[in-house]
């Protein structure tokens, strides 16, 4: 392996990101759609209705039966932990960043060297298809990451201004870390992998996205189970669903190694 | 003798129950050029990616400089080569310059910046080397292609319809950079529709339709198969078409011709031209 080469591609792929704005708008976009509802739901509505969300009666018994689950929400009394407890529930809509880039970018990069009839003169230099694959998925990866991680810290920076004194502290909590550390990379190597899989097969970056971002629904299954209440994602749970994802990636690299053949992409992809 | 850099030896590759190329057999010396025709399906482009070691054959063997081209070796072997693809696919948002010094950087050359520089030109395109790709013409985009190919300095150069759908004044800027390949001593496979260019260009011609119809010289392609013929201008105006074995047979015909009185203005070779022994070959007449 060489990674010179896998550097060459990576950042000729970074280069041509760049200058598409198209390719990252939805990536960008998905951050602010997923720090908005957290905010509106501790902050916005509650002030428009002029009552706070203990006041209303909102997340009471959910907070109060989720106290035992999340030991970081101890301490906190009233308002705060109802807060506390809401933006850790929806801390989980962050974990859309990471699809929604990792799509978005990796499409392009393999969809638009499709479409730019560009992947025939790149096969014929000495790159293996291993470093081509892993150059394919690096930039996309690093730049989803960032991204991801950059919307973790504006959630926290917005709790930090908006929010009830003591409330950000208990985000920055063992399930956070494995969620941003751990489940947010694992999410996006299978969302990369799927990515490239689902591209040897479409014509345009969108028929690809579309495709690729089913894997949206099993995290907004979990976000909304937990945000009634009937689940608490604990670090346990995070860390389980880690042993999952993890088992998917092995799965999905096993599938993609076979579809990023040079033969296969050279003579089947259309 | 000049050594063959590039030997095709009995290549097959199918598709499923399809046969894109039977049995074909090529070789390309140093500094020689061969032009590969062939109707479209015919399977050129499958036979440019066996010999770029792009796609393995199903029965046959490649060799580059006499290594042969195996799953072990593709890898390696493919640094040897430089392949234009029929179209461009440069990366449109990126410069001239950013597009040949990633592939500078991917073929592992030391000083990849002066090797751009140096092959930018080359190719006469430096002075656009800073604009996005997106903004050349064809004629342009295909030197740019074209200087991608031959930056690692390959011994053998393979080129996929290098002049397709190009003005008359670039395609002849592309022949040109075509010949001084051959002058560099590389060897050169041209694969085109454009007869007339393959007449100029090429040292061989091969015809391919599934499998190898012919390798030759254009003029050995010409007479093959049949007598030459002549055609003898009297001074009535009339003229008549004789066959002959070879051009050594012309003067006893004339010699004949004027001693059973006819008077000779003029007695032309006619040779069939290249487009008939194309159509003949591949059925198509």
């Amino acid at each position: 392996m060489d990674s010179g080469r896998i550097l060459a591609l990576a950042r000729k792929d970074a280069a041509e990101l760049s200058r598409n704005p198209g390719a990252i708008l939805p990536a960008v976009t998905m951050v602010a759609a997923s720090l908005f509802p957290a905010f509106l739901v501790t902050v916005g509505a509650p002030t428009i209705a002029g009552r706070t969300l203990e006041e209303s009666g909102e997340f009471v018994d959910e907070a109060a039966r989720a106290m035992d689950l999340m030991p970081e929400l101890a301490g906190l009394t009233g308002n705060a932990l109802i807060q506390a407890f809401v933006f850790h529930q929806f801390a989980l809509l962050l974990m859309l960043v990471p699809v929604v880039a990792a799509t978005a970018l990796a499409t392009h990069a393999v969809v638009g060297e499709k479409q730019a009839r560009a992947l025939e003169p790149l096969l014929a230099t000495p790159i293996t298809t291993f470093e081509l694959l892993a150059a394919k998925t690096l930039t996309p990866f690093v730049f989803a990451l960032a991204l991801t991680w950059i919307a973790g810290a504006l959630y926290v920076g917005g709790i930090l201004l908006v929010a009830e004194p003591g409330v950000w502290r208990t985000i920055l909590s063992a399930r956070t870390l494995i969620m941003f550390g751990l489940l947010a990379p694992l999410i996006e190597l299978a969302t990369l992998q799927v990515s490239v899989i689902v591209s040897s097969r479409a014509h345009d970056p969108r028929s690809a996205q579309q495709l690729s971002s089913l894997l949206i629904l099993p995290i907004t299954v979990v976000f909304i189970a937990q945000l009634m209440g009937s689940f608490v994602l604990t670090p346990a749970w995070l860390l389980i669903g880690c042993g999952v994802l993890a088992a998917l990636n092995a799965v999905l690299m096993f599938a993609g190694v076979h579809v990023f053949q040079r033969e296969t992409i050279l003579t089947r992809w259309k | 003798m000049t050594a063959d850099l590039l030997v095709a030896d009995r290549l097959t590759r199918t598709f499923g129950d399809r046969v894109a190329v039977r049995d074909v057999s090529l070789s390309v010396a140093a500094g020689e050029i061969v032009a590969l025709l062939g109707p479209n399906g015919a399977g050129k482009t499958t036979t440019m990616r066996m010999l770029a070691g792009l796609i393995l054959p199903t029965a046959g063997r490649v060799a580059i400089d006499r290594v042969p081209i195996t799953p072990e070796t593709a890898d390696q072997t493919r640094r040897f080569v430089g392949l234009l693809t029929e179209a461009p696919g440069l990366w449109e948002r990126l410069s001239v310059r950013d597009n040949l010094l990633t592939y500078a950087r991917l073929q592992g050359l030391t000083r990849p910046k002066d090797a751009v520089s140096q092959v930018l030109g080359h190719v006469d395109v430096a002075d656009r080397a800073d604009e996005p790709a997106g903004k050349l013409s064809k004629g342009l985009k295909q030197r740019v292609a074209l200087a991608r190919a031959i930056m690692h300095r390959p011994p053998i150069v393979l080129l996929d319809e290098p002049t397709s759908g190009l003005d008359p004044a670039s395609a002849r800027q592309v022949r040109d950079l075509i010949a001084g390949l051959k002058k560099e001593g590389r060897a050169v496979l041209v694969c085109t529709h454009n007869l007339a260019e393959a007449e100029e260009l090429a040292d061989r011609i091969a015809i391919l339709n599934t499998q190898l119809l012919a390798l030759d010289t254009a003029a050995a392609l010409r007479n093959e198969g049949q007598d030459l013929h002549v055609k003898i201008e009297f001074e009535d105006g009339t003229s008549e078409t004789r066959a002959v074995r070879s051009l050594a047979d012309v003067p006893d015909l004339v010699r004949e011709l004027v001693s059973a009185g006819k008077r000779i203005v003029r007695v032309v070779p006619n040779r069939r031209s290249l487009e008939e022994v194309y159509l003949s070959l591949v059925g198509a007449e």
